[in-house]
Parts: C-alpha cells; structure tokens; sequence
C-alpha cells in the first residue's frame, strides 16, 4: 500500500444530463492497492469509473495514471489501463480466443507477443481447454473471467472494475477477489466499485464512500469502523435457497424491531444494536430450517456511512487515508 | 495509414461475428436469390421467358353473329399469337370484370354483312365490341388490332380476292434491341433491382447492430482502448461494404447459373458498380446509425425510406412504367443511377464510359452519406462522453 501514485483523479466534475454526477472528486489509487468505491445507486461509482477509463470526459479536474495525463496523451493514457465493465464485454459470438486475440490487437499488440499473452489471459481465466468455446455458451462465472482477461491482456498498470461480482454466486466472488489480490501484488493499481459492504469491508485496501457524487470517506475499512459514530454489528449471508414471503415477515416480526432484516434474493443482512442481539437474531434464522452457504460479521460503521449518515457528521476525521477530501 | 492494421482488425472482427451464425449468414445470400427469383418469375413475361412471341390471353363472343365472325374467331383460335377461348356473353362479362382474362371481343349481330364487303362500299358497319378490365386498355388495343388483321385476311381470301392478290403488301420483323450483342434476360432486371434493394436492407441492419453495440459494455471497452472513433466506424464500413459486395457476387453468381443471367457488357463497370453500391449500402448503415435515434425508429424510417427509393430507383420494375414526374424526381436517388449502370453493363451490352456516370453518382452519394454519418456520430459520442446525450 505504500506503492508509487498509479491512478491520481483530481478534483474531478463530471455531469450526467443536468446532475452533477461526480462533484470535484480526488482520489488516488497506488500500485499494489485494492481501492473499492462505495455508494447506493446514483451517487456516482460508474461515472467515477468511466472518467478514469477514459470513456467519460471531466467537465474539470484532472486524471492521470502513472504520471501520464488523460486530457494530453489519450492513447498512452488508454494503454495504461484496463477496463472491466460489469456485464462481460466480449462477444458472445467469438471464441474465448477470438476474443482475447481482438482485444489484444485493439491495443496493438500481435506477432509472438499477442500469442503468448493470450495463452496466458486463457490460463488465468482457466479457459485452456475451452479456448475454441463460443463465449456465449460459457457459465456466469467463466465469461467473467474471460471479461477479467480481456482487460489484462496489454498488462495495464491499473485495472477498473465495474460491480464485478454482480453476477458472481459467492465461490467465484471468493475466486475473484483472489486473483485481484494475486494483481495486486503484481503492482496493479485496482479501483472497483461495488454496492456490497462486506466486499469493500474484506477484499480491498481502502475504501472510498461516495454519496451523491461527493466523496464522503476515505480510508482503510478498519480506520473508518475506529471512527464509529453509531456502530452497529451488522452480519451478511448468503442463503441457500430463496425464501418466500409469508416467512420473511414472519422472520422479521420474530426476530424483533432493533434488528433491521433486509432479504434481496439470497443475500441477507441482519444489523443489530449489539453483536449478543445479532448472534440471537442469527439463532432465530438456523432455528427456522434456513441454511446459510456463508456468511460474515462486521462492525458496520461502512454500513452507515452508506446508508445515510449525514456528510457532515464523517467529516475530516472520517478521511484520515491520503487523497481522501 | 498507422491506423490501418487497426480498421481490418474492427473490420476482420465483424466478418467473423457475421460468419459466426452461419444459417444466418446462408439466409443473408438467399433472400436476394429468392426475391429476384420471384419477381423474374412473376413480371418476367417476354419472348425470352415465354419462349416465343407473346400471346393475349382473349375471350371471343360469337353468339348470333353468324358464321362469318365464327369464322375470324376460328382464325384466332388457330393462330399463335392469341390465347383465345369462346365464350357465351355473360361469362365474357364476368370474367373480364374479374381480369381472367382482361380483355374481350364481342362480334354483333349482322357482323354477317362484313363478309360479303367490298371497297367503296357504304352502309351501317356493326360495331364491334371490345371490353377490357380498366386495368388492361393497352391488351384492348392490341385485341382490336389483331381482330381486325383476322378479318382483313378473311376478306382477302375471300370477296377481296376477286380483286387481286389483296395480301399485305409488307413483312413485319420484330426483334429485341439492345447496345451490344447480348439477347434480354427477363431475370437480369429483377436480380439487379432485387440485389441493390437487399444491399440497402444489409446495410441498415449493419447500423442497427452499431446502435445496438453502443449500447453494450463492449462499446465501453472499444472506447477504453485506445482507438479512434473513426476507425471504429471506417472498419464497420469495410466490413458491411466486402459482405456487400460478397452478395452482389454470390447472387448474380447464382442468376447466371440458374437463369443466365450475364454481363453483356463492360465487366469492369460491373464491378465498378457492384463496388460503388456496396460502399453506399455500408454508408446508408452509418447514416441509420447516425440520425435514427433507437433501434426501433432507426428500423421504421430505414424501411420506409428504402422501400420508396427501390420503387422510384426502377429496382422493382423497370422505371418506364413510372409516370414522367417519377422519373425525373427519381434522377435525384443513388438507386436509379445504379439501376441504369447495372442495366446497361448486363442487359443492354454497353461499355464501360456508359457505367462511369452510375458509379459517381452512387460513389458520390456515399461519401456525402458517410461523411454526414461520421460527423454525426462523433459529434453525438463526444456528447455521451461529456454525460449530455
């Protein structure tokens, strides 16, 4: 983490329509880093994202990476970095191959050099022996990394990840999130957004908190959980099967009002007033048959700077990491 | 030209995706086939295609009209250049009404007198009847024409005869004409039209598939790398304009084996052509692409719009039968100049000079497509990219 500035975004302003999507953004992402962006929907993660690839153009502010400024060398710039949007960007109609041999030609790549790099992109998303396999017919989890491939493929110094897990169950999430760390100690600058707070919380560095376009946070998830300013213990898991609705209000109205339940498909998060109110919240739930694939506890005080906690209330303090505002 | 290895590659990369779905790519070739197919079949009735001089389909109504008009209608019957059938009135009425066929011919009574007639001779003259469907004036012309050449020979053979020898005193020759030595193929209009027209379709699909790709994260990517815009579209060009230009050659490829269809004339005005249609229908995809929004509205006016140029261009039917103010109206559309180098290089024989108007004007009318698409298309990028569009 305490590697060279790789990703430098300077009091960045980007407007999307008549909203100012990102409102003077400076953030810095260092080689060897996992920065994860953090926000609800429309407080600006994409938009973020899509300026430092280079896909959205600033209205002020500045973006560089590794010294190499955006506005005054687009095509180095673009040489730099990787871009992994959030549904895969292959062609489903192209070989895994095909696909990986394109990009590489995109970014000028070909001869000796294009071949090795695209045996080893197939072996880093484990597609040696289905290199000829359309990417349409290949799984969730597999077209993901193939996605993942595609972008390292001209070994950029710093990779963006747009909501990578979105479509992930959670052992291919657990996969990825090992293979970042494996770049990672490469030297490669990582920025990825996602909404997910125990993701933020255990597979990145620092985590930058983003409302309304407005970087609120900034920090490593253990710094900012110390500067708690209501703290709750907050548990997410992944059930095994969908629950239906009669016996998610049951649940709720068992489990008692302190304990806030909130069920999105299979994912469940309980956020309790105390770590003893959580563990008996969670009693509750396995006592009713329901079985969990996974799950972790956290302090939560991520979840609060997400979920509404005024700006000013984590001011200054809340940002002890460089870059943050 | 440093971007070059970079436009075949977009340009490599978008014929493999169309080769990727082959029954697709196999239905892209046919429906031109089938279409020029279908319309030759159906519009395609000359000497060639009938296998000789062109027969009228005719009914003959003799009742009562005595045996000098069963006579001439026994002529008609016997000779080759009438399909006619003897019919009572009230059939004859009916069936013209309903255009099966259009035309008939009703001999009145006292049509008996006409054959004991001799020049100078004066007195009423029964009149003949013709009926034809309002849509078959032109097959009512030609009825009263062959029907009073029948009666003429009767009464030359007949009271006439006396006279002299009364037969026509000249030989009529018809035969088709054209520039060069190539005889007319029926199928050649159609499989030119029929082609021209599927090429514009090809290339309004092409740009629907750039709107749709806009819309995909792969665009983000292709965005992210670093290349140009417009090598993004100069190698969506390429690509629609050789799959373009693959179906000019693979459906007249089929016409001359299946129908013989032939460049009778200069083979490089046809490829000149072939090449010039192709880079328009590659810029016509751009320009759907350009100014046509959504997907969905794109389609709507790209269909409206082709289908109105392939009707005033001649590529269903031949132009002439267009009224005068369609024709000259028409001179302003890439599709009529293409139609008439096509026209001239295969059918009527002619040279390469006779091709090279069509093939500027339509090489002119895409590069004015394609330069208002690209301006269009990077102005409309450089919005999204600053979050206004």
């Amino acid at each position: 983490m305490n590697g060279p500035s790789a990703l430098v975004l300077n009091a960045v302003r980007v407007w999307y329509g008549r909203r100012l999507a990102v409102d003077g953004l400076t953030l810095t992402v260092r080689a060897g880093e996992i920065v994860g962006l953090l926000g609800p929907n429309g407080s600006g993660k994409s938009s973020t994202l899509g300026v430092a690839a280079g896909v959205l153009d600033p209205a002020g502010g500045s973006v560089s990476v590794n010294g190499v400024r955006r506005d005054r060398d687009p095509r180095a710039f673009a040489r730099l970095v990787g871009l992994v949007p959030q549904e895969p960007a292959v062609y489903d109609e192209l070989t895994a191959e095909a696909n990986l041999r394109f990009v590489g030609r995109l970014y000028g790549l070909g001869g000796d050099d294009l071949r090795v790099r695209v045996d080893r992109g197939l072996r880093f998303a484990k597609l040696c022996d289905r290199r000829g396999q359309r990417a349409g017919t290949l799984s969730g989890g597999l077209k993901q990394r193939l996605n993942l491939a595609c972008a390292l493929l001209h070994d950029p110094a710093v990779l963006l990840l747009d909501e990578p897990t979105a479509a992930l169950d959670p052992a291919s999430r657990d996969g990825l999130f090992a293979e970042l760390h494996q770049l990672k100690e490469k030297g490669v600058a990582i920025l990825l957004t996602t909404h997910h707070l125990d993701e933020a919380e255990h597979g990145c560095d620092r985590v930058a908190v983003l409302r309304d376009g407005v970087l609120t946070a900034c920090g490593t998830p253990s710094d900012l959980a110390q500067t708690s300013v209501c703290g709750r213990a907050v548990l997410y898991a992944h059930l095994r099967e969908r629950l239906p609705k009669f016996f998610r209000v049951s649940l709720r109205r068992r489990i008692g009002r302190d304990v806030v339940v909130e069920i999105t498909g299979r994912r469940l998060r309980l956020s309790a007033p105390t770590q003893q109110r959580l563990g008996e919240a969670l009693a509750v739930v396995m006592a009713d048959g329901v079985t969990l694939d996974a799950f972790r506890s956290t302090e939560g005080r991520l979840d609060h700077l997400l979920r509404g906690v005024p700006a000013a209330e984590t001011s200054a303090e809340a940002v002890p990491a460089s870059g943050g505002r | 030209m440093t971007h070059l290895p970079l436009i075949l590659t977009l340009a490599a990369k978008d014929l493999r995706l169309f080769l990727a779905d082959r029954r697709a790519a196999v239905l892209c070739v046919a429906v031109p086939i089938l279409l020029a197919s279908g319309f030759g079949l159906v519009f395609g009735r000359s000497p060639a295609a009938t296998g000789g001089a062109p027969t009228l389909p005719l009914l003959l109504v003799t009742d009562g009209a005595g045996r000098f008009a069963e006579a001439v209608a026994a002529d008609l019957l016997a000779g080759p250049r009438v399909q006619a059938e003897v019919v009572t009135l009230e059939v004859a009425e009916r069936r013209v009404a309903d255009r099966r066929p259009g035309v008939a011919v009703v001999f009145p009574d006292g049509f008996e007198a006409v054959g004991r007639w001799l020049p100078g001779r004066t007195g009423d003259r029964p009149a003949v009847r013709v009926l034809h469907h309002p849509l078959s004036a032109s097959e009512g012309q030609w009825a009263e024409g062959l029907v009073t050449e029948a009666v003429m020979k009767r009464l030359a053979r007949g009271p006439l005869a006396a006279l002299g020898d009364a037969s026509l005193p000249f030989a009529v020759r018809t035969e088709p004409h054209s520039t060069g030595d190539c005889r007319f193929n029926a199928y050649t209009h159609s499989f030119s039209g029929m082609t021209l027209q599927y090429l514009l379709f090809w290339g309004m699909e092409s740009g629907l598939l750039l709107l749709r790709d806009r819309n995909r994260s792969i665009w983000g990517r292709l965005m992210s790398a670093p290349v140009p815009l417009w090598a993004v579209l100069a190698g969506k060009a390429l690509s629609t304009a050789t799959i373009a230009f693959g179906l000019v050659l693979a459906t007249f490829g089929f016409g001359y084996l299946a129908f013989g269809v032939t460049v009778g004339g200069s083979w490089v005005g046809f490829l000149l052509l072939a090449a010039a249609a192709s880079c328009l229908a590659a810029s016509t995809g751009l320009l759907v692409a350009a100014v046509g929004g959504t997907e969905a509205r794109a389609r709507s006016v790209a269909i409206l719009v082709i289908l109105t140029v392939s009707l005033f261009g001649g590529l269903w039917l031949p132009a002439f039968v267009l009224p005068g103010w369609a024709r000259d109206a028409a001179l302003c559309l890439p599709t009529t100049w293409a139609m008439r180098g096509l026209d001239g290089v295969t059918w009527q024989g002619r040279g390469l000079l006779s091709a090279l108007p069509g093939v500027g004007v339509v090489a002119a009318f895409a590069a004015v497509f394609l330069g208002v698409a690209t301006a269009r298309l990077m102005t409309s990028e450089a919005r999204r990219r600053r979050g206004i569009a």
